[in-house]
């Protein structure tokens, strides 16, 4: 226990610079948590994706549409549990920066290929019930203050009734929840007999299917029978697992995991170079004392070892602060509704990660100094004061 | 002029001594040039891509597109719209007195990223020779020009360089059509550059558009004046359609990125503080460090300013030899960089990394307030260290 309160001692001998130094190892790993946080829910849409869950579109591009009779054709496949199909509505409220990822659906099979949805059988028979009943996500529901029962009116950028407005009347039959916490709840969906009926352009064409497999395992057999069926048409289709379009879509936006990863990478340079400095710096100023320690007795290795320590304490300490101030972030960031991301979560991974980080940074800005130390002359070392 | 004098004198003193502190120094260099190349790597993501889009819009330019829209790819104008709308006045006319308009279609086909090679949405623009016209700086940098009537395709040379699929003499398959690239085009670096364009008419009929399009181009006859067109159709209750000039519908669509300049400056200045702290404590240890040198020159008359004033210059300096170093890393590595992003158009816009003289001064301004807060407490203690202590 004496070697820990030496430690100790040596670590608060300079309080400015232990609170600089604290400070600049708290500043790196807020960075970290809250990023990975970040990085996280913008990859749970892969994660979380259904391994047994395809996606068919047209294949010259998805934003192509697809004749509805196709749906029955797919639903025929071997292999296949359950199709759906999905129209991108352009949904907005009130002003158009509002803007809702809204689909009209085929209600009857989609809550049976997105699952992850969560609604009483009640509201679920509800919705189906009442043709301009309309499901909201959580998500959604708590941005714009809307609740079971209400009436809203929801215009879309792309659409118009046949009057000429582009106003459609809903009621929201149920919020659902996600199964898991970072499930998607900012979608809205509803009836697609109550979109083909009303709107004004050609009509009887889908966006794109849903289609959930027996098994992973059969994926790729299920891909080859839809999309050799409508080989050589006018609409060929092109189907792929759900994880893949996820990827590609994100993909489409640029490479933010390389953003993240890099600004992650800065900060831990800075703070690399900062406390490692510092640490060199305060073995330096002792290296009298390092030489009296010795000569009383105190063997290299425990030298070693004590410097070690000191620097990996300082680390768990700058850094353990930091973890928990970006929690304090995450859960600002996640009251305030401000972005449609997942709900952010400082997930076990992350808190692994960061540990290991603060181990390693730890380590490395204390292992030269902890050299330094064990290798010190006495002689040499006390002669030149 | 004596304390002036005094000051200088301990400036270049602090200055030469800086190498018996080179280690310590150079961390506090290193990481304020880390904090300012981060901010700067954000700043010229966003100020090239809002350069590319403000750069596209044209003030002669009007552009109608359906009310409530947002985007070309949302539009839809009955071929009855686009004859009405051409009556309108305001439009400029040709040497035959016809109206100088172009009516257009905006499709998205599948390319290929080639940094990634996952798939990306192109936009494939239906257009006639007038909107060809419409656009300034139109140029065929290899083969020609589509022929109207047949399936032949052009490309950006913007699109080309970041997106494989369209390469010049390949056949290209929509659905069950075949279609021949045939020729390569520049903008001068505007958003059409990202684009693929073929003959409208030919559009229509393999993109079974029947008659209608999408936006209708026009030439006004005054530059930035749309109230002619505003008047026509605000009177005519047929005409559910919105006209801006395309300056200010691109200029819109180049503030997407503002998030982004949000972030980064999130980031760098919490990193900033990061910085801060190496620079506070190379200052502290620099001050005690000549704790005799500094008390010497109290006692043969040196004022305390002058004491402060060199260490305060001296952090001064070291925080803008890494805003120097920041700034000029940040221009050879990113300037000219060439990326792409989904735009506002659910489309991508291919645009380059772009360091204008402006975020040159943001970085500088950065590094010297980081250089002047790191210096100030410490020099603080400099000017106020007593003399007798010093020497105990």
């Amino acid at each position: 226990m004496g070697d820990l309160y030496l430690v100790f001692k040596n670590l608060t001998r300079k309080k400015m610079r232990l609170a600089l130094t604290l400070f600049a190892t708290f500043i790196a790993f807020m960075i970290f948590g809250t990023i990975s946080a970040f990085q996280s829910a913008l990859d749970s849409g892969v994660e979380l994706s259904a391994d047994d869950r395809l996606i068919t579109v047209n294949k010259i591009n998805f934003t192509q549409p697809l004749p509805i009779a196709y749906y029955n054709r797919v639903r025929t496949v071997d292999g296949i549990v359950e199709v759906t199909h999905l129209n991108w509505f352009g949904g907005y409220y009130q002003d158009p920066k509002n803007f809702l990822p809204m689909m009209a659906v085929n209600e009857n099979t989609f809550l049976k290929v997105y699952n992850e949805l969560v609604l009483t059988d009640e509201e679920e028979a509800a919705w189906k019930g009442n043709r301009q009943g309309l499901i909201v996500g959580e998500n959604a529901a708590r941005q714009y203050g809307w609740k079971k029962g209400d009436r809203i009116p929801i215009n879309s950028n792309i659409f118009s009734q046949k009057d000429g407005t582009t106003s459609w009347d809903f009621t929201i039959e149920a919020v659902y929840t996600g199964e898991q916490e970072q499930t998607d709840t900012s979608g809205l969906y509803f009836h697609y007999k109550y979109f083909n009926e009303t709107q004004s352009f050609g009509g009887n064409y889908i966006g794109w299917m849903g289609v959930r497999t027996a098994d992973p395992a059969r994926n790729g057999e299920v891909i080859k029978a839809i999309d050799d069926m409508f080989v050589n048409s006018p609409f060929e289709t092109e189907t792929v697992p759900e994880k893949a379009f996820n990827q590609a879509f994100l993909a489409q936006i640029g490479n933010l995991g390389l953003i993240l990863s890099s600004v992650i990478f800065a900060a831990f340079f800075i703070i690399l170079v900062i406390v490692g400095n510092s640490m060199i710096l305060a073995i330096r100023e002792r290296t009298s004392e390092i030489a009296v320690l010795k000569t009383i007795g105190f063997k290299s290795g425990r030298i070693f070892a004590m410097v070690l320590s000191e620097s990996i304490f300082l680390a768990l300490m700058g850094g353990g602060l930091g973890l928990l101030a970006s929690f304090g972030l995450i859960e600002l960031f996640n009251g305030s509704g401000v972005a449609q991301l997942p709900t952010l979560v400082l997930k076990p991974h992350i808190i692994m990660q960061s540990l290991m980080f603060m181990l390693l940074l730890g380590g490395i800005t204390g292992i030269f100094p902890a050299i330094t130390a064990q290798r010190l002359n006495i002689i040499s070392a006390l002669s030149r004061h | 002029m004596k304390i002036i004098a005094q000051i200088w004198t301990v400036m270049v003193m602090n200055i030469r001594s800086l190498p018996q502190r080179l280690w310590m120094s150079l961390a506090a260099v290193l990481a304020v040039a880390v904090v300012i190349f981060v901010l700067l790597a954000f700043l010229a993501m966003a100020n090239g891509f809002n350069q590319t889009l403000s750069g596209t819009g044209s003030e002669d330019i009007a552009i109608v597109t359906r009310d409530g829209s947002q985007s070309e790819l949302n539009s839809v104008i009955s071929r009855d719209g686009v004859n009405i709308i051409s009556t309108a006045e305001g439009i400029a006319k040709d040497k035959n007195g016809n109206p100088i308009y172009s009516a257009e279609l905006y499709v998205v086909v599948d390319g290929i990223k080639r940094t990634t090679g996952t798939e990306v949405n192109i936009p494939l623009r239906g257009i006639s020779s007038s909107g060809v016209s419409l656009r300034d700086q139109v140029t065929i940098i290899e083969g020609r020009m589509f022929e109207s009537g047949k399936n032949e395709l052009m490309i950006g040379s913007s699109a080309l360089r970041e997106f494989s699929g369209f390469e010049l003499g390949r056949e290209v398959t929509f659905g069950k059509t075949k279609w021949k690239v045939v020729g390569v085009f520049s903008t001068g670096g505007s958003v059409f550059e990202s684009e693929v364009w073929a003959d409208a008419r030919t559009v229509q009929t393999q993109f079974r558009r029947g008659s209608s399009f999408q936006t209708m181009r026009m030439r006004l006859a005054n530059t930035g004046d749309i109230t002619a067109l505003e008047k026509l159709i605000e009177a005519d209750p047929r005409l559910n359609f919105n006209v801006e000039t395309e300056a200010k519908y691109y200029a819109e669509q180049g503030n997407a990125l503002s998030g982004i300049v949000i972030f980064g400056w999130a980031v760098s200045i919490v990193m900033g503080a990061g910085a801060l702290a190496g620079a506070l404590n190379t200052m502290f240890t620099s001050v005690s460090a000549r704790t005799t040198e500094i008390a010497t020159l109290r006692a043969i008359g040196f004022s305390n300013t002058s004491a402060f004033m060199g260490t305060l210059f001296e952090s001064v300096v070291l925080s803008l030899i890494g805003g120097i170093a920041g700034t000029t890393l940040a221009f050879a590595a990113l300037d000219g960089l060439s990326a792409s992003t989904l735009s506002a158009g659910f489309t991508q816009v291919v645009f380059t990394f772009e360091l204008s003289p402006d975020l040159f001064a943001t970085g500088i301004k950065l590094a010297l307030a980081i250089g002047f807060i790191g210096g100030f407490f410490p020099a603080w203690r400099a000017a106020r260290m007593p003399v007798v202590k010093a020497f105990g």
